[in-house]
């Protein structure tokens, strides 16, 4: 039994590489899934029976199903319908999915929050709906709902890893590759385990320290 | 040139195979998490020095790291380190119990955690060891608190189950996975695939609210808050 983590060395430009891409796809998948998810918020939040019943239905739908079984649906179907998107498009498109589900909620949680006297007043005084949204409803939703979204994103990253079975060669891909070339699975896997760990841990932290500044005031 | 075939009857079996393998990793998995789970928030409660910190560390870990990544150090890393054999289903079982017992454990802290401290004082106070205290204060209204979150929690396990398809555990997913390879027709299998996870996550939740509504009215109190859904995907 060893631990040697030296023969790794010449791959870490190669692990470099892969982290780009994971952090690529992470970041145009947060995008996708706060405009997804604001979007869907509001559908849950609005007074149309219909889109409050669309809205649910996808919501219910996406955290039911495994996301190894959403992205081979896109993967597999999608060409078949002729829509050729490649495994980085196919990748940001089903975390964007999949993502759009769980930060609808925490917007939505953030909607529902949102004090009825606020809303009243701005009804009163005569603000156009689209201003009432824009200004005040998701400002408000959006400031109370960065630690949850934090969160959202932390799992974004963990589903990310993933997107490896679909031939994407982000990090968990490359650390596939370098386990196979090195024989050494165990450093191999070890040090990626705690790379996203950090990484998530950084998240976290940041998310949390984003809310306390944003919400400081309001909460004292 | 690969020949490609319809649907057979024989597929209905290949399913409920699937089905089979993916039910029974899931109920045994969460079945050995909960146990080393609560394992690891009993040595937290008693405040075991040095195997509290390491239990900590290590659910820490496992739930901020990706489990297919676990899977692959379990699966290709372990056998190398250790020299020993494993198959896929020995590896499946170990990753995701170990991933099942850090939620667990988090949910067990917090859990705990939620039993004001003026309560343990006073069984303190009252001559209560802290096992009694633990058995008779603590867990009922922590198994209380924890029940919704649980619930989040066993949904989400029962998802995490079909990434063992990557190492080749013949579950759910590969199932769909060889459907799809042999048929060609990736919307009707990923759809019934898709489809059948999602009753057996309706199936989970309507069980455990069910479990839910007859403690609540067994016990009858008010003071149990119903906790919100928190543990996402």
């Amino acid at each position: 039994m060893q631990f040697d983590l030296t023969s790794l060395v010449p791959y870490f430009g190669d692990l470099a590489a892969g982290a780009r891409l994971t952090a690529l796809a992470c970041a145009l998948a947060l995008a996708g899934s706060l405009v997804l998810g604001i979007l869907v918020a509001l559908m849950r939040t609005a007074a149309s029976p219909l889109a409050r019943r669309v809205a649910g239905v996808y919501v219910d739908v996406f955290r039911n199903v495994p996301f190894i079984v959403q992205l081979f649906f896109l993967f597999y179907g999608l060409p078949e319908v002729g829509v050729e998107l490649g495994a980085f498009a196919t990748g940001v498109l089903a975390l964007s999915l999949a993502g759009g589900a769980f930060t609808s909620d925490a917007i939505r949680s953030g909607i529902l929050a949102i004090e009825p006297g606020v809303l009243e007043a701005a009804q009163v005084s005569g603000l156009p709906r689209v201003a009432i949204y824009r200004r005040i409803v998701l400002p408000i939703a959006l400031r109370s709902a960065v630690r949850p979204l934090g969160s959202v994103f932390v799992n974004l990253i963990l589903s990310s890893s993933i997107l490896s079975a679909i031939t994407l060669n982000e990090l968990t891909g490359t650390a596939k590759i370098v386990a196979a070339d090195t024989f050494q699975p165990f450093e191999v896997y070890a040090l990626l385990l705690v790379l996203y760990a950090v990484l998530t841990w950084l998240v976290s932290l940041s998310a949390g320290a984003l809310h306390r500044r944003l919400n400081r005031e309001h909460t004292s | 040139m690969m020949h490609y075939t319809d649907f057979t009857p024989h597929d209905l079996v290949l399913l409920v195979q699937g089905l089979g393998v993916s039910v029974a990793l899931f109920a045994a998995t969460a079945l050995i998490g909960l146990v080393i789970g609560l394992a690891w928030a009993t040595l937290r409660y008693y405040r075991v020095p040095l195997l509290a910190p390491l239990a900590a560390l290590l659910a820490e870990l496992l739930k901020n790291s990706p489990v297919l990544v676990q899977l692959f150090l379990v699966f290709f890393g372990l056998p190398v380190l250790l020299e020993l054999d494993l198959t896929p289903v020995e590896a499946a079982l170990i990753t995701l119990s170990g991933n099942t017992a850090a939620f667990i454990y988090v949910i067990a802290v917090s859990a705990i955690e939620s039993v004001g401290r003026d309560q343990l004082e006073t069984a303190r106070v009252f001559g209560l060891s802290r096992w009694q205290t633990l058995h008779r204060i603590v867990m009922p209204q922590a198994a209380a608190f924890a029940l919704g979150p649980l619930a989040g929690l066993l949904v989400n396990q029962l998802q995490v189950t079909s990434l063992i398809s990557v190492i080749g555990v013949v579950d759910l997913t590969k199932v769909g996975a060889i459907l799809n390879l042999r048929t060609l027709k990736p919307f009707i299998v990923w759809t019934v695939i898709g489809l059948l996870y999602y009753l057996m996550a309706r199936l989970i939740a309507a069980a455990c609210a069910r479990v839910e509504t007859r403690l609540r009215a067994h016990r009858a109190c008010c003071w149990m808050k119903s906790p919100a859904r928190s543990i996402p995907k």
